[in-house]
Parts: C-alpha cells; structure tokens; sequence
C-alpha cells in the first residue's frame, strides 16, 4: 500500500503501534528472558518484579493460545521467540511463535513414538535457546540443533542408533544445558556431552539408568561442574570432561529421580516422589553427609524452588492426594502443607505462582507462615503437570494435551 | 446364623486337625515376629509389605526379585520403615532354603505365582499370594493342594472381601432386601483408543529378563511390559478380566451358594486398539480391549464385560457388581461404596460408603493382612482363603479360555475338567519353558 493512501484507521492503528512498542520498552526494563528450562539461573525464579498479581475476577488477559502437540515440555522465551515442543501423530515438533502476539513464525519435527505409558506420553524436555540456536532432546535420543531464525537443522543425532544410548523407561525428559561449547543431557549413568556446534560426542558416562532431570550447573572447588540424576543417585561430574566428582546414592522406586538438584555452598537438596523423600548433604572431601532425610517431602518431577531459606514444593505423587509444602532448609521440616492437590511452581518477586494439575493458577507470597493465594484464575482444561513460566511480563502455561495458554500479567498497561 | 457363616464354620472344621498336626511353626511364638519374606518387590508387593511391617508382628528378613533396583529401593524403604535388614535374593529357591521364612508374600505377576507359592508352602511358609491365584487353572488346583497338604495358611489379596462396604453390602444382599436374585452383572470401563506399537528395548540395566519371564514364554522386552503393562500380556497375565474381574467374580462366588458355573461363554477383541503386533523390532499388547463373559450357573447368570474405551458415561457407576432381584438392583461398587436401588420407587435407597484403610490406592488390605496373622495364630482359615480364591480365580481364567477357543465350554466344577472338549481341556494347563516344570496335580 503506497505511503499517501493512508486512510484514518490505519494511521491511528500505526499510532497504537507505537504507543504499545513504548510500553514494551518500558516494561521490559524489569524483564528478562526464560532461555532454558527453570530459567536463566536454573532455579525456577525469574528475576521479573514488575507483573500483575492481582487480577479481576475473570482472571489475567489472555494474550493468545496455541496447539503444541501432547507432552510436558515447558516452554522457553528467547529475544521476543517462544519454543515449544510436542507430539503430534507420531512425531515430536518443535515449534516457534512470536512470544508477544502467538504468530506461529516455523516447526520443524522428526520422528517419534508417543510412549503413552501410564500418561498421555510426548516429550517431557524442554528446548533450550542459546544465542542463534535452539537444542532439542527427543524422548529417544534424538538431539536437534536448529537455527532459531527460521528452524532449519544445523545438525541432527541419534544417539540410541548411533552411540547405543539407554533410553530409560520413561524415555529422555531431562532438557538439554548449554555449557561453553558443550551441550549436557542426561543420557547414561552420569551425563553425556556433545560438542554445540558439531554435535559430536565430547564426553559420556558409563552405560546406566539416566534419570528424568536436566543437568544442573555448579561450582565445586572452583571448578565447572554438573549434577546429573540416574536411577540411583545424583552425581556431580566435571562439565568439561565428564570426571566424576561427587555422588550421593539416592534409589528411588522405577529409577524416576525427575526433579533438579538444589545446590547452595556445599549443601545439596534432592527429592523424589514413589515414596522416596527428600534429604539435604552437604558435600565433604568429595564425599556427602546426610545434613537431614525424610519421606514427607516427594518432588515427583517438577523441582521445588528455594526462597530465603525455604522451599516450597509439592509433594507426593501425581494425584489429587499431593500437596503444597513449604519445608526448612535446615531442617527438612515442614513449616505447613497446603491441601491443592498435585500441581507445580514457579516463583517471582518473592511470590509463587503456583499451576495446579486441574489448570487452576494461583499467585501467594512465599512465606513460611502460610501459604495465602492473592490472585487465582483457572487458566486451562485437562491435565497440568508443568511449571508455568514467567517471561517479560508474560505467564505461559500449558497442559498434557498441548493447550498453550499465554496470560498478560504486564503491570501498569 | 446365615448359611454361608455356617458353611464357613464347617469348612473350618472339615479342615480339622489332620492338616495341622505336622509341621510346627518354626519357633515364632504366638504374639512374636514371623520371619518374612517378599518375592516381588514392586509397587503393590511392597504396599502388602508396609501393611505388614505396620500390623507389628513381622520381621523382614528377606527380598526377593529379579530386578536388582527395584530389589535396593524396597531394602532401603525397609530398613527405613523399621530397621530391618532384610537379605536380598534373585532367586526366590535359594532364598527359602536360606532364609527359612515363616511368612512369604507373593507379589509377582500372575505367571510367577504358582512355583514360588507351592515351594513356599512346602517349605514350611504360610504364604500371602496376589489375585488371580494363577495363569492357567491347574497351577491353582495344584496350589491349593499344596496348601491342604502341607497346612498352611494361604491368604489371596482379594481385599474386597474384607473391605466394610463389601461387608455391608452382603450383609444387606443376604438379609433378602433385594429379593430373588437372577442375574449378576460385574463390568468396568476405560478410557483408551487406538493402540500403536511401541519398539523394544533392552531390559532396564540389572533386570534378568530371562528370569521375569521364567516359566513363560521369553518375549524380547518391550518398555509397555514393565513396571505393571504385564497385565494385557496374555502370556504373563489374563489381562483385564484376570486383573479386576476377578474382584467382582469373587463377590459373586462370596455371595452365592454355588461352588462353580456349569457353563461359561466369552467374546470379544481388539476392535478399538487394533490386531496385535509382536516381532522382533516392536510389540503392542493383546489382551482384548472389549470382552463380554457370561458365567452361567444352575440358580442365577453372571456376565462381565469391559471396554478399554469410552468410560462408562451413560451410567452412574463406573466399575462393579449389580446384583439383579425382584425387590431392587444393589450396587457394589469401589470408591463410590454400595447402593440400593428399589424397584418401588417408593421405597427407601440404601447406601453405605467406602471406608478404605489405605485412600490413596483405595483398598484393605491392612484388615486382609491382620485376618491372615491371625488365623495364623488360630489355626483358622483366613477370609480370602486359597479354597475360596481358587474358586473365584479360576472364573477369569475360563473366562480367558473360552475367548481364545472362540466357543463355550461345559464345566465339571467337580472333577476341574471341560466336559467332551479335548482342545479346551489342552488348555486349563500350559507347557513351561525348561527348566521349568508345571506343577503336577
């Protein structure tokens, strides 16, 4: 349309235009990213203060929906990009939208068997975005570099055909960690490494059970390190060559070790639901000692967050039988449970926002008095099982059947 | 007094002392720890297991399973729960002639249950076996006879016998509110659709598939199978008929009279989840997905039926017992307890609900297990009695028989035997893998 044809409505269309891009600007100076499952500080806590956590009655604005396929896969915002994954007709997508608007921008997708085993089956990692590249880990082992502009593969593994990868029960769920040039799954008894820009082999553990969670970053003895769960135990190795650092043997019934690791100084926290329990060690010489152990805190796969010297978490097993907990760090005691079945969380500003398994979501201040929901919306149909995610003002959550569901919660709109 | 309180007594006494003569306990005494054991250390065994440990007269002394993880977890969780120590077994033969326990839990799928429970028994174990009893009838039969010859107790976890709404409900049935009964109608409903294969796998690393498969055939290992799939595997299990049929079945035997069906009819298929796929690459289940039975008994007619599809919509109970007569139609049913519902719609409703000891699996197992300590301890048969399951358990699994053979089958109750039918007879046993051999009977 040539410039002087402008009529009235389109001018003052350009006009919102512009007056919305400067409310974007403004809002995103308290905003960031969601590059990777948990967040930029693979903790659950996104830095952003400046959101709504108090709606009207008919709940938060929904920004936009969309279809991404069957799975628990969280989503990941990246520079105005989100990606989501799931599992459509015998195969996983990989799809990008405009985070802000929905507009779907590519997919990209490979072949892949459902595994409904005792759930809706799909994939359960999340994509992880790192600079112009998004990496994706199928529930078989297929790794997927792709170009975050327009999907296309820059490269593509199959690490069970190629490298004879086990693949555990349940299949690969844990996200793939961008680490220097490496990308870290959990494959193997303690990890498995390939080079980010050739996809090839870098390091790999020993043949074993992986676990269901995503590598977790640390420092121990100043050096780059990463914890790693498999059906036994959580294990800290070397990010850069995969050497075996520390190990705390941790059996959980059907090898379903699925949530993260919480680290602080030398102080580890691991939960597991079955039935297993949560403990605290603290790592001496390379060797853990039991702080506290106890088996009334069971985080089944979604990690529980800490805050200020608490974490709050849901336990027990993917029922309506879970509950909310809010447990001492020190202690491994509760300081209260929360009747809201089983559900999971993410937090902000000191509150949780919390997604129960039936699509209600809730916002409460973390405070080891209570647990005192100050907005709640039900947001989604079906079944919920993964953590919400909390980008540039922005909640997107999701359900098994792939209803995506993006809330705008920017404060002073 | 009601005539199957009578019976009971009668059989109580029938057993009399012959079958408690020999064997002593090995030196419990009465109020002490029974030395026990569990083969098959998964989910529900290790449920059977806390339920034990909590009742207070068991000491763990051993685990056994061929999965070596599912083995360290449940000696973990013992030692956790009450400072056990319990020994731990691949091979549950070396595990009896070591250990010398006085109780053994059996909660293996259905394939492993005849074997280890027979061994146990003679060995001098009482002995606390999941439903169904067995695979195939005559691994029952000889189980049973095992238990009479060697005078143990052999409880099956049939809770439902024991639970207080299914108390209740006989109680109400056999008080005559509901009239002459005619017909039984025993049902459950999934939800579920087209079934694609999934590939196999190798077995989760420290699993002796071999050894899983034991007795039946080696299939290569598919991830459906295990933890629990094996239940719609019809080598290993009897599928839905065998899992939660026979929980209905034996309402139905508890109630009637009756000690068998005299005719019994079953159909159905995979008409939603499609042919069954099993080859070297990947394998689907196939069990049938849609199956009607009718058990047809000299007084009344018994029918089950079960869709893995579509739910149970139209109704306002999802899974049970209707139980027909001329005065109503009482409903026995799980987490939604009893009802009655009169044919006068003037008359009164009757319901009770369900009171579970265990709410998260929805069971009773804590009463089935403190009713077999304590028959136990007074030389009694206990509520889910092998005589009792045996009888209920071999339902399904005619059931099963007459839905591969594709025709109804006369059955002698008496005699255990398929009347003028060869073919069918052929199957109330099956041949073992070496070096495994079917118990004689």
């Amino acid at each position: 349309m040539p410039a002087n044809s402008l009529d009235f409505n389109t001018a003052l269309r350009r006009l919102c235009l512009l007056w919305m891009s400067a409310l974007i600007f403004v809002s995103t100076l308290s905003a960031e990213d969601w590059p990777n499952y948990l967040g930029p500080r693979h903790d659950g806590i996104a830095a952003e203060t400046n959101w709504l956590d108090r709606w009207p009655d008919a709940g938060p604005t929904v920004a936009w929906r969309a279809e991404v396929g069957v799975g628990f896969s969280a989503v990941t915002v990246a520079k105005g990009r989100l990606f989501a994954l799931g599992h459509r007709d015998g195969r996983e997508q990989v799809q990008c939208f405009d985070a802000i608007t929905g507009k779907s921008i590519w997919k990209q997708d490979y072949a892949a068997e459902l595994g409904a085993k005792f759930y809706e089956g799909g994939p359960g990692s999340t994509p992880t975005v790192d600079q112009d590249r998004v990496y994706v880990l199928s529930r078989w082992g297929d790794v997927l570099c792709l170009d975050v502009a327009q999907g296309k593969i820059h490269w593509q593994r199959q690490l069970a055909r190629e490298e004879e990868a086990r693949v555990p029960g349940w299949g690969l769920n844990g996200s793939p960690l961008i680490h220097g040039q490496l990308v870290i799954l959990n494959i193997g008894a303690a990890g498995w490494a390939l080079d980010k820009t050739t996809g090839k082999t870098v390091w790999k553990s020993a043949d074993g059970e992986a676990g269901y969670s995503t590598p977790l970053p640390i420092t121990w003895r100043g050096q780059p390190h990463v914890v790693v769960s498999s059906d036994s135990a959580y294990s800290a190795v070397d990010a850069r060559t995969g050497t075996a650092a520390w190990s705390i043997r941790w059996l959980t019934r059907y090898g379903v070790n699925a949530a993260s690791a919480i680290v602080r100084g030398d102080e580890v926290f691991i939960s597991s639901g079955y039935s297993k329990g949560a403990g605290l060690f603290r790592i001496r010489e390379g060797e853990p000692v039991e702080v506290w152990r106890q088996r009334q805190f069971r985080n089944q796969f979604s990690s529980a967050v800490y805050l200020d010297g608490r974490l709050y978490g849901f336990d027990g097993d993917s029922d309506s039988r879970a509950k909310l907990k809010c447990v001492d760090w020190k202690t491994g005691e509760a300081a209260w449970e929360h009747e809201l079945g089983f559900g999971s969380l993410t937090a902000a500003a000191g509150k949780l926002i919390v997604l129960t398994a039936g699509g209600q979501l809730l916002v409460a201040p973390a405070s080891p008095k209570s647990f005192q929901p100050i907005a709640r919306a039900k947001v989604l149909e079906g079944r919920c099982w993964t953590a919400p995610v909390l980008a540039n003002g922005r909640i997107y959550c999701r359900n098994a059947a792939g209803d995506l569901v993006c809330l705008d919660v920017r404060a002073g709109r | 007094m009601n005539p199957n309180r009578r019976r009971f007594l009668n059989t109580t006494a029938a057993l009399g002392a012959a079958a408690w003569a020999g064997t002593p306990l090995w030196g419990a005494p009465p109020a002490g720890k029974f030395r026990t054991a569990l083969i098959g250390c998964g989910w529900w065994g290790m449920n059977i297991l806390r339920d034990a440990l909590a009742a207070g007269r068991s000491k763990v002394v051993a685990l056994c399973d061929v999965h070596a993880h599912a083995l360290e977890v449940s000696a973990e969780e013992v030692n956790d729960l009450s400072g056990d120590q319990p020994k731990k077994y691949r091979d549950y033969r070396e595990m009896l002639a070591k250990e010398k326990p006085e109780i053994v839990i059996i909660a293996t799928p259905d394939h492993w249950h005849a074997l280890p429970a027979i061994a146990a028994v003679a060995a001098g174990a009482h002995v606390f076996v999941e439903k169904p009893t067995s695979h195939t009838v005559q691994e029952s039969r000889a189980m049973l006879n095992a238990a009479t010859a060697a005078g143990r107790v052999v409880q099956v976890g049939l809770h439902r016998r024991i639970g207080p709404h299914h108390r209740e409900a006989m109680e109400f049935l056999r008080s005559g509110k509901v009239g002459k009964i005619g017909m039984v109608r025993l049902f459950v409903a999934g939800r579920g659709g087209t079934e694609t294969p999934a590939a196999n796998a190798k077995p989760p690393l420290g699993m002796d598939w071999d050894a899983w498969c034991g007795p039946a055939p080696l299939r290569p290992f598919n991830p459906r199978m295990h933890p629990g799939g094996w239940r719609n595997y019809l080598d290993y299990a009897n599928g839905t008929l065998g899992d939660w049929g026979v929980h209905w079945l034996d309402q139905v035997m508890w109630w009637t009279e009756e000690k068998y069906p005299k005719r019994i009819f079953s159909t159905g298929g995979r008409p939603v989840s499609g042919a069954v796929v099993a080859n070297e690459k990947e394998a689907t289940t196939d069990a049938p997905d849609t199956q009607v039975a009718v058990f047809e008994f000299e007084s009344f007619t018994a029918t089950w039926e079960h869709r893995r599809y579509a739910d149970n919509p139209t109704e306002r109970h999802g899974v049970g017992a209707y139980f027909y007569g001329t005065q109503g139609v009482l409903h026995i049913g799980w987490r939604d307890g009893w009802t009655f519902y009169p044919t006068d719609k003037n008359a009164p409703q009757a319901h009770g609900n369900p009171r579970f000891d265990n709410e998260k699996d929805g069971h009773n197992n804590p009463p089935l297990w403190r009713d077999f300590i304590d028959a136990i301890d007074h030389k009694r048969r206990p509520a889910a009695d092998i005589e009792l399951a045996h009888r209920s358990s071999v339902l399904p699994m005619l059931g099963m028989l007459s839905y591969k053979l594709g025709r109804s089958i006369q059955w002698d109750g008496a005699k255990e035997q398929i009347i003028g039918d060869a073919a069918a007879n052929a199957l109330l046993r099956r041949d073992y893998r070496a070096p495994w051999q079917y118990p004689k009977i």
